[in-house]
């Protein structure tokens, strides 16, 4: 949920419009709709995904509530107790709770809280105040901390969509050999498109959009992203590298590979700020009626 | 006299659902929701809400101090601008948190407001400026979404009201909270600056509506409350709506008007006693 410069869009449309893309997808028969949450951010991104999820949960009867992820460092313990055992609640217990780390130095400071005390906060503060939920957590992030917590916890793995195939192999032996035996999935940028023209287009804006936020925002190798213009340009071309962009055929392939290497949840990013709400519905038509169908027997 | 219908049960959103389309279908204002053991977070059953009822106003009524109120900020907003501005946030101390309630109040203010700021209390002091937060740091914040309302509706809760004078804030006033105490409250307070034209509401049960009318025809009286929260079954929205309202709306409006607004239940003019047998 953004309203950015390259699709401007009214707050209160954003809500009515990721409602509308849940009951479809809810209809369609997809597993979850998953949100991504940032605070203090400049673009309406949603501090508050369980709220925002609730609306959905009034309005769809099986679809689950994901996120992917939850910033769940961030969070007061008991108040995310409550917000949880409430959704959970009113959805009819829908709830997968999918918990990160956070990243931005200033969401934590806004807090009071440092970042380098994320994860001791995640382990020791919040994931035994969601400890109800154990099997339905997924913890976000690829490093061997995160991997170890979650196959100590009982906990699944939600992967970052920045990795390529070939490198699930040796982090699902590594959550596998620490004992982990959570389901595993992983986030990916996904674009169904007709022609080589739309995919292009996709490409460029999901690269610009990647750019306008890790550029400004995000600490690469700890500097702002644009004052390290290169470590920034390989993050991109990872990014793009790594997106499900192209045809039903292509994108089914390419799933059917992260299948192999062992992947059994797909949370497919399909709203970005260059698409139209029609543009949107028509993704997850597609996703559902010519990418699923291909992937029958995928193992 | 505007009114807010609380849930006397809310185990499950669907008790909730039917209350707020009750009270939608009505003609009242909106629904009060509080904590109860199934469904302890108010704001996530307004958010669920807002999904299925149109127009109905949501206030939520909340502790606040025992989080981050950034956090409690930030949920209210979500939910505002999911539901196209409808909310209002009632806030009380947090058990044990009296002493930082203040801050509270202060900071869910310059949350709400859309443009950056800093804030340095007793308690919270925001940003933090740690030193370990070293990568791009900001040495102010803004909290994001901005409301859909321009200023999101505040109200005092549980006791606070000395704070809610001096912010011109809207005050919930318990039930237990009676008329002559209320009506010492606001004697300055009324003509304060400040304070002119913000909301005064209290909380009721719903028993029948010749006592409900008693009490906020004494209540206006006392200290010109313009609000009623009243914990109500589906059953007693009708009469609270077309029996309730308009007699305290008519102690104010030119007589004449009684016949024209009491041809369903003649008995409530005369003394708001029903008949013997009635």
């Amino acid at each position: 949920m953004q309203s950015t410069a390259a699709r401007p869009t009214h707050p209160t449309v954003l809500y009515r419009e990721l409602v509308e893309a849940a009951e479809l997808a809810d209809r369609l028969g997809f597993h979850g709709i998953w949100l991504a949450e940032h605070r203090l951010w400049y673009d309406g991104y949603c501090p508050a995904l369980l709220h925002a999820e609730a609306l959905v949960a009034a309005r769809t009867t099986r679809i689950r509530l994901g996120q992917a992820m939850l910033v769940g460092a961030q969070h007061d313990p008991a108040g995310l107790a409550r917000n949880v055992a409430t959704l959970q609640q009113l959805s009819g217990g829908r709830v997968e709770l999918g918990l990160g780390l956070g990243h931005r130095d200033a969401e934590f400071d806004a807090l009071g809280l440092r970042r380098d005390r994320r994860g001791r906060r995640l382990e020791e503060e919040i994931l035994p105040a969601v400890e109800g939920l154990v099997d339905r957590i997924w913890l976000g992030g690829m490093a061997t901390p995160t991997l170890e917590r979650a196959a100590r916890r009982g906990h699944s793995l939600v992967l970052p969509q920045t990795i390529y195939t070939h490198e699930l192999a040796p982090i699902l032996d590594e959550y596998r050999s620490l004992g982990g035996r959570g389901t595993i999935g992983i986030m990916r940028d996904t674009w169904v498109a007709a022609d080589g023209r739309a995919a292009d287009r996709a490409r460029e804006r999901i690269a610009a959009h990647y750019l306008e936020e890790a550029g400004a925002w995000w600490v690469l190798k700890g500097t702002v992203g644009f004052e390290n213009p290169d470590q920034l340009a390989r993050q991109r071309d990872r990014t793009l590298r790594a997106a499900l962009i192209g045809t039903p055929e292509e994108i089914a392939a390419r799933l059917r590979a992260d299948v192999a290497a062992g992947v059994e949840v797909f949370v497919l990013r399909v709203d970005y700020d260059f698409h139209s709400q029609a543009e949107l519905l028509e993704q997850i038509h597609r996703l559902a009626e010519e990418v699923a169908p291909l992937l029958e027997g995928a193992t | 006299m505007r009114f807010l219908i609380e849930p006397v049960e809310a185990r499950s959103l669907d008790h909730v659902l039917r209350l707020a389309e009750a009270t939608h279908a009505a003609g009242l204002d909106g629904v009060l929701l509080t904590a109860s053991e199934t469904l302890p977070a108010p704001l996530v059953v307004a958010a669920a809400v807002a999904a299925r009822v149109p127009d109905t106003r949501l206030a939520a009524l909340v502790d606040g101090g025992d989080r981050h109120p950034i956090q409690l900020a930030e949920e209210a907003a979500v939910v505002d601008v999911a539901s196209g501005g409808r909310v209002i946030l009632a806030v009380r101390p947090a058990p044990g948190r009296e002493d930082v309630y203040g801050e509270v109040l202060d900071l869910l203010r310059l949350s709400f407001a859309a443009r950056p700021f800093r804030f340095e209390g007793r308690h919270w002091t925001v940003p933090a400026g740690l030193d370990q937060n070293v990568h791009n740091p900001e040495r102010r914040v803004r909290v994001t979404p901005a409301p859909a309302q321009a200023r999101l509706e505040l109200w005092v809760a549980g006791g606070g009201r000395e704070q809610a004078f001096p912010r011109g804030l809207g005050y919930l006033a318990d039930t237990s909270e009676d008329d002559a105490d209320l009506q010492r409250a606001w004697q300055d307070a009324a003509t304060a600056p400040a304070s002119l034209g913000a909301p005064r509401a209290r909380r009721e049960h719903w028993t029948d509506a010749p006592t409900l009318l008693a009490r906020l025809r004494a209540a206006r009286g006392a200290w010109d409350q313009d609000w009623a929260a009243v914990a109500a079954p589906v059953e007693a929205l009708r009469e609270i709506a077309s029996v309730v309202r308009p007699r305290v709306q008519l102690d104010r409006l030119p007589p004449g008007l009684e016949e024209f607004w009491d041809e369903t239940e003649p008995w409530r003019l005369a003394g708001d006693t029903p008949p013997a047998g009635g």
